[in-house]
């Protein structure tokens, strides 16, 4: 066995030995991913676990290092990407992943990514034309 | 500051570059010649081609530390660092098919998903999906 190999080991027993919580976060993972269009309900999740909405904020950013909110940001991000990729106007990409106000989702997006919505709908867009001619 | 470029020392650049376009699937993105045969030598993933980019870098040829130290590494089977995967399972097949030799298998830790394998230049690399 590696010293890597002992070291994973070690640090799976000390830090991950706990699977009723790992599957707990990890069921609040999925529940973002099939929902993330809609409002976050930690109630309902909360309900369903068992556990206190603070328990599980804490537990979910303790595995996954970012909290819930965040996560669920970045992954509507990344949809919206996908969106403009397929054409959507921006107006329809904020509201299809699930943000209320396009100017804010405007913002938000040329934060995370350096670019502006419609700036990145025309660089990609206009990529992809290029790469089809050549 | 932006963070445009993770460099990975290789031995041999050419036969870097061969594993890891054909086996790896990155694609190559900058190649310019520099003095001694050496390249600045660059790669993206195919999907995300704006991204960061892998620099293949002749470090442990030219300088002795950084030979030392990735050997010290590959010994006691530390990834020099790790890609993102969709699946570990499939990409573990895929390079087992391909001849790739992984010394930690497809393991769970946590919420997440990992195997380390030997870019055959000198590392070991890590593999990651997140659960």
């Amino acid at each position: 066995m590696t010293f890597y190999e002992s070291e994973i080991k070690r640090i799976k027993e000390s830090c991950f030995s706990n699977d009723k919580q790992i599957e707990t976060v990890i069921g609040m993972r999925n529940y973002i991913d099939n929902n993330y269009e809609s409002n976050l309900n930690l109630d309902f999740l909360s309900h369903t676990r068992f556990v206190s909405k603070y328990h599980l904020l804490r537990l979910f950013k303790k595995h996954y290092g970012v909290t819930p909110r965040q996560y669920l940001i970045d992954k509507r991000i990344e949809k919206s990407k996908e969106l403009l990729l397929n054409k959507l106007s921006v107006t329809e990409t904020c509201y299809a992943v699930g943000f209320e106000s396009v100017g804010s989702f405007s913002t938000l997006f040329k934060t995370k990514t350096g670019k502006s919505p419609s700036q990145f709908q025309k660089e990609q867009l206009s990529r992809s034309k290029l790469r089809i001619e050549s | 500051m932006k963070v445009t470029a993770i460099s990975i020392p290789v031995l041999d650049q050419e036969k870097a570059l061969k594993f890891y376009t054909e086996i790896l699937g990155f694609l190559k993105k900058r190649d310019i010649p520099l003095d001694g045969g050496n390249r600045w030598l660059t790669l993206v993933s195919p999907e995300w081609q704006d991204g960061p980019e892998i620099l293949l870098e002749p470090a442990p040829l030219h300088f002795e530390p950084s030979k030392v130290y990735q050997n010290a590494l590959r010994e006691a089977g530390i990834p020099w660092t790790q890609f993102d995967v969709d699946n570990v399972d499939a990409e573990y097949e895929r390079l087992m098919k391909l001849g790739v030799e992984f010394s930690v298998k497809p393991t769970v830790m946590g919420t997440s998903k990992f195997a380390v394998f030997n870019d055959t230049c000198g590392n070991n690399m890590q593999i990651v999906e997140m659960r």
